[in-house]
């Protein structure tokens, strides 16, 4: 499997007027081509931080401390920008988590898409494209402006700006989070039969643990800026090894009896002033041990994932299958 | 699609009383300036036409001046050239300023700085005194005029656009646009240029009012139009010589700078109003 997104030991921090605020903590990833990959945490994660990196769109007050990513076999940190910009036009497509936000208000639905594809395509390719995008009006729709649309219906569009040059990347931030539940899976399913289709690599990065497993073959859970699980989505949902991704398992809904309560994780996520020394989620976890506060867990394998605890197998053994954890 | 633009306009006005006087005000005041050598109001410059500092007649409906030129027809010729060298320096303003503050809100660091800062500098110098420097080099006129005028009205510009394109900017249709691989100049043009052009639009009627102001206070000063040519501030310094035995010809142009600025500022209220979408919603 050749990857079509390579990140090493990637560094980001924030500058902020507080002093500098590390965001990411030493990525170490490959997405391979054709590969659907989800990406959970909570907010301030890094996850997103990790989305745009890929696209090198980071906030000006962002600064790589450490590491590269190559896209394609192309260095998105280091390259001039003209090389920057083909790459983007070329290999990647985004959709964004609001849908209204990422059309432009004062322009017509048709030209946003026009300009997003290859040359200067006529009106019946836009056409098609909005077809392309599950949208049944492409007419009415090429002539509105993004406030007559639906949620749904923006989506769609935006989906179909990011489909428009055929990328081999697509990375969705929370696409669903800003649009109305009955329609959300409707929108994934496009979006996974949008990459079936470009035969492109999907990333989504998503707060939804059980949407993720269900559809991606393979999950990363992400905690202060680390990869802290990562592996085929069943076996990281069916036996979760590190104790975060067992409490996001617990604290998401779906899966309680009526009237049993929600195990919320306690505490809030760090802010990382550092590049930690210890374990990040030590602080809210339970199986904290003073080594935790001490050494940073390294990643190794345990079962069938990666994981980046000191206590993995102790955690995993003691609490029997992850079937008792989801249940 | 004309019937569908007059149909707005003329919701736009049924709202807005105000802005629709400052409207006519300003439309009646630019036909004058415009057309006014086309009316049969005499020659501007001819000397002795009447009596010296002669009062308001039906001959002389403005009265004369101290050569005995009629003074309505000066008068107009003044709206004129205010409102002709006052448009020519906002048009640059807004062109430039434009340009200037998106480039600073977009392209933040080094570009911003520079940009911000040479802004400063200029809403720091006094314009007045900036005047007698660009009478001074380039000899007083109407070119001086322009320069004195955009260099004055270009700083507020610069930071009004800026802070507008810093807003927009963060929104997520402008990473949209730099994912599909535009260029920076066309993100800039195509998608920040539309979106930041309300607040230009309210920002340049500020700006050609405070620009009459100055070109008014400069030819008041004698550093911009030169005689024979006449504009509302020139027609005021002469006045103001006479202000105890001819008092009119002070009141005319004086009367007319004010209507003039008030009506633009009126149309620039209506205009910020019906872009505002609070506009209407009260917060109690």
């Amino acid at each position: 499997m050749t990857a079509a997104v390579d990140i090493r030991d990637f560094v980001v921090a924030y500058e902020t007027g507080g002093g500098a605020v590390f965001a990411l903590d030493g990525i170490d990833l490959a997405i391979g081509a054709g590969e659907t990959l989800g990406i959970v945490g909570e907010s301030g994660s890094g996850k997103s931080t990790l989305g745009m990196a890929i696209g090198r769109l980071l906030a000006p007050n962002a600064r790589i401390d450490a590491g590269d990513i190559l896209v394609a076999g192309c260095s998105v940190t280091t390259s001039d920008d003209e090389t920057v910009r083909r790459l983007r036009r070329e290999r990647l497509g985004f959709v964004f988590q609001n849908p209204m936000s990422a059309l432009d208000p004062t322009m017509r639905i048709g030209r946003q898409v026009a300009l997003a594809m290859e040359g200067t395509p006529d009106t019946a390719a836009v056409e098609r494209l909005l077809v392309r995008a599950g949208l049944d009006e492409p007419g009415r729709v090429a002539r509105s402006f993004p406030h007559e649309l639906s949620g749904g219906m923006a989506q769609r569009v935006v989906i179909a700006l990011a489909i428009a040059r055929n990328p081999q990347i697509l990375i969705a931030d929370e696409p669903t989070a800003s649009l109305d539940a009955s329609i959300r899976d409707r929108i994934l399913d496009l979006l996974f039969a949008m990459r079936a289709e470009t035969g492109a690599s999907l990333v989504i990065l998503s707060h939804d643990l059980r949407m993720i497993v269900h559809r991606c073959e393979r999950v990363i859970v992400m905690y202060g800026g680390r990869i802290v699980e990562m592996g085929e989505s069943q076996a990281v949902f069916g036996s979760p090894a590190h104790p975060y991704t067992r409490a996001l398992i617990r604290a998401a809904a779906g899966n309680e009896a009526p009237g049993e309560q929600l195990d919320p994780i306690p505490g809030v996520p760090p802010v990382l002033r550092a590049p930690s020394a210890d374990c990040a989620f030590a602080p809210r976890c339970a199986h904290a041990a003073e080594r935790c506060r001490r050494e940073r867990p390294a990643e190794r394998a345990v079962g069938g994932s990666r994981v980046a605890c000191h206590f993995a197998e102790e955690i995993m053994a003691a609490s029997g299958t992850a079937r008792e954890v989801a249940e | 699609m004309i019937a569908l633009a007059s149909a707005r306009l003329g919701r736009f006005f049924r709202r807005d009383s105000l802005g629709l006087l400052g409207a006519v005000l300003l439309l009646v005041l630019l036909i004058l300036g415009i057309f006014g050598d086309l009316l049969p109001l005499g020659d501007p410059n001819a000397i002795g036409a009447g009596p010296r500092l002669g009062a308001p007649s039906l001959a002389f409906p403005l009265g004369t001046d101290d050569l005995g030129r009629s003074y309505l027809p000066r008068v107009v010729e003044g709206i004129g050239v205010t409102f002709l060298l006052s448009a020519i320096a906002v048009i640059i303003t807004a062109v430039i300023g434009t340009l200037l503050g998106m480039a600073a809100g977009y392209l933040h660091g080094a570009t911003d700085h520079l940009i911000a800062r040479i802004a400063d500098i200029l809403f720091a110098f006094p314009a007045l005194l900036f005047g007698l420097l660009a009478a001074a080099v380039i000899g007083p006129g109407s070119i001086a005029a322009i320069v004195v005028i955009s260099t004055a009205t270009i700083p507020l510009f610069i930071r009004v656009v800026r802070s507008v394109t810093l807003s927009v900017a963060e929104r997520e249709f402008v990473v949209a646009a730099v994912v599909s691989g535009a260029s920076t100049w066309r993100v800039m043009l195509v998608h920040l240029l539309p979106n930041i052009l309300g607040a230009a639009i309210i920002q340049l009627t500020y700006a050609l009012s405070v620009s009459m102001i100055i070109e008014s206070a400069l030819s008041f000063l004698g550093l911009g139009v030169q005689p024979p040519a006449a504009s509302l501030g020139s027609l005021l310094r002469l006045g103001s010589v006479y202000l105890t035995i001819a008092p009119w010809l002070v009141l005319a142009p004086g009367l007319v700078l004010a209507a003039a600025i008030m009506s633009i500022n009126l149309l620039g209220d209506a205009i910020r109003d019906a872009l505002d979408p609070l506009r209407g919603r009260s917060l109690k």
